[in-house]
């Protein structure tokens, strides 16, 4: 059987390429493009981590809550990184672009996982994967993408400041990995479940304010 | 429950108490100074919490390399940038004036250094020791700035006099992330309790002494 991860990978990205010069709003097609580049950074990851699983001597649990997060978050901030330094520095532009590369890293993730273990997964499997992976592949990302947009404003705050948002998001996607692994799943789900809530708040509030105008 | 993982729940809960505390100024954005020593001081919560939940998970935190100690990292990483990208440039032109300031500040990397010492020379496993080099150079980075903003003369604004609580403060949890380290490698339960006694005070203390400098820097 060939590689299924590419399989998967040509799949799900080959329908979505024509739509980058279909799309008629520049922002889409950098949020698509973005989405896409989260998958082939996925692709590129998975790769990388058989490396470091043989560099480790083949320990997947020890790989996959201290070494994986690592290099997935370093891999998924170089996109990001390339385009404030050549296009915009622009702070809400850049959490855009990470938030779609941390989807589109989530999505082909989401679907490796599923094709190995077929027989094994059910529909709370499907929801604890589909809200938990890609809200914290999203907000990892986004938070070094808040580091990165003081590229050209302040190149000491860059530096250091990106290094520590980096760190962080590190920190968060390894206590992930962690509780995902262990007998404590459950609490996986409520920490991502409870990352949802300030902007269910601020929508909340919004739609309320909406109603309040109308009337 | 072993003393790492009580240890590790006071940090903890100290660090969560000193994080929200200083969550307003995450919220505004305006003081980018206090900003990066809250989101410093949350950097200490995110790797006590990883470190609390790998030991409760059955994993170990001093046999091999692991990502809780890039929590330490990273706050000193956040210390580092606020006090080198933020507050230096306001104190230091870089004139010879300040040299002798700037030399006797390097005390403070040395005394991070010398005591790593202590843990390349402990029987704790290489992967272990990297671990804690690599948070050692980060540590000693930001000691240097918080000793010679400790130490530095006021030049005409009158803010480093405002934030020397603050950095003194700063300094003592340095030394205390390196002491429970040196406490780790060498197996010394009783310097991995003080340690971590001292480092749950300092971690709550941290926010409110850079909240009252920042305040009386702003007035």
């Amino acid at each position: 059987m060939e590689n299924m991860t590419v399989i998967l990978f040509l799949c799900s990205t080959v329908p979505m390429i024509p739509a980058l010069y279909l799309m008629p709003d520049k922002r889409s097609r950098l949020f698509l493009g973005y989405m896409l580049l989260g998958m082939v950074v996925c692709l590129i990851a998975s790769e990388v981590n058989t490396v470091l699983l043989q560099w480790f001597g083949g320990d997947m649990a020890y790989v996959n809550t201290n070494i994986t997060p690592i290099a997935e978050e370093f891999m998924k901030a170089l996109p990001v990184l390339y385009f404030a330094l050549c296009f915009s520095d622009h702070r809400d532009t850049l959490i855009s672009i990470s938030y779609a590369m941390g989807i589109g890293f989530a999505l082909l993730e989401n679907m490796v996982i599923l094709t190995a273990n077929v027989g094994k997964v059910t529909i709370i499997w499907a929801l604890v994967r589909g809200f938990g992976a890609a809200r914290m592949h999203s907000a990892c990302t986004a938070l070094v993408g808040n580091g990165i947009s003081y590229v050209r404003k302040r190149r000491k705050l860059f530096y250091c400041g990106t290094f520590s948002l980096l760190i962080a998001a590190v920190i968060a996607h390894a206590l992930f990995n962690t509780l995902i692994q262990s007998q404590y799943r459950e609490f996986a789900f409520v920490a991502v479940v409870t990352m949802y809530f300030p902007q269910g708040i601020k929508l909340a509030r919004q739609i309320l304010k909406k109603k309040g105008a109308k009337i | 429950m072993n003393t790492l993982v009580v240890e590790n729940l006071a940090i903890l809960l100290c660090a969560s108490i000193g994080f929200f505390s200083g969550f307003r100024y995450l919220k505004n954005r305006k003081t980018l100074y206090a900003s990066m020593i809250v989101l410093g001081v949350g950097c200490i919560l995110l790797g006590r919490l990883f470190q609390c939940v790998r030991l409760l998970t059955g994993g170990s935190i001093t046999e091999t390399f692991q990502v809780g100690i890039l929590g330490t990292m990273g706050a000193f990483s956040f210390f580092f940038s606020s006090n080198y990208g933020q507050f230096d440039s306001l104190v230091d032109n870089g004139s010879g004036t300040f040299l002798k300031y700037r030399l006797i500040s390097l005390i403070a990397p040395a005394c991070v250094a010398a005591m790593y010492a202590q843990v390349v020379f402990s029987p704790a496993k290489t992967p272990f020791k990297i671990g804690c080099g690599l948070a050692c150079v980060v540590i000693a980075a930001a000691c240097y700035f918080h000793l010679k903003h400790l130490l530095i003369p006021d030049a005409e604004y009158g803010i480093v006099r405002c934030l020397r609580q603050y950095n003194a403060t700063a300094l003592c949890l340095a030394v205390l992330s390196v002491l429970e380290l040196v406490a780790m490698a060498q197996g010394i339960e009783w310097l991995l309790i003080a340690s971590g006694i001292g480092l749950g005070a300092v971690s709550l203390l941290l926010i409110p002494t850079m909240d009252r400098g920042v305040k009386a820097w702003r007035t």
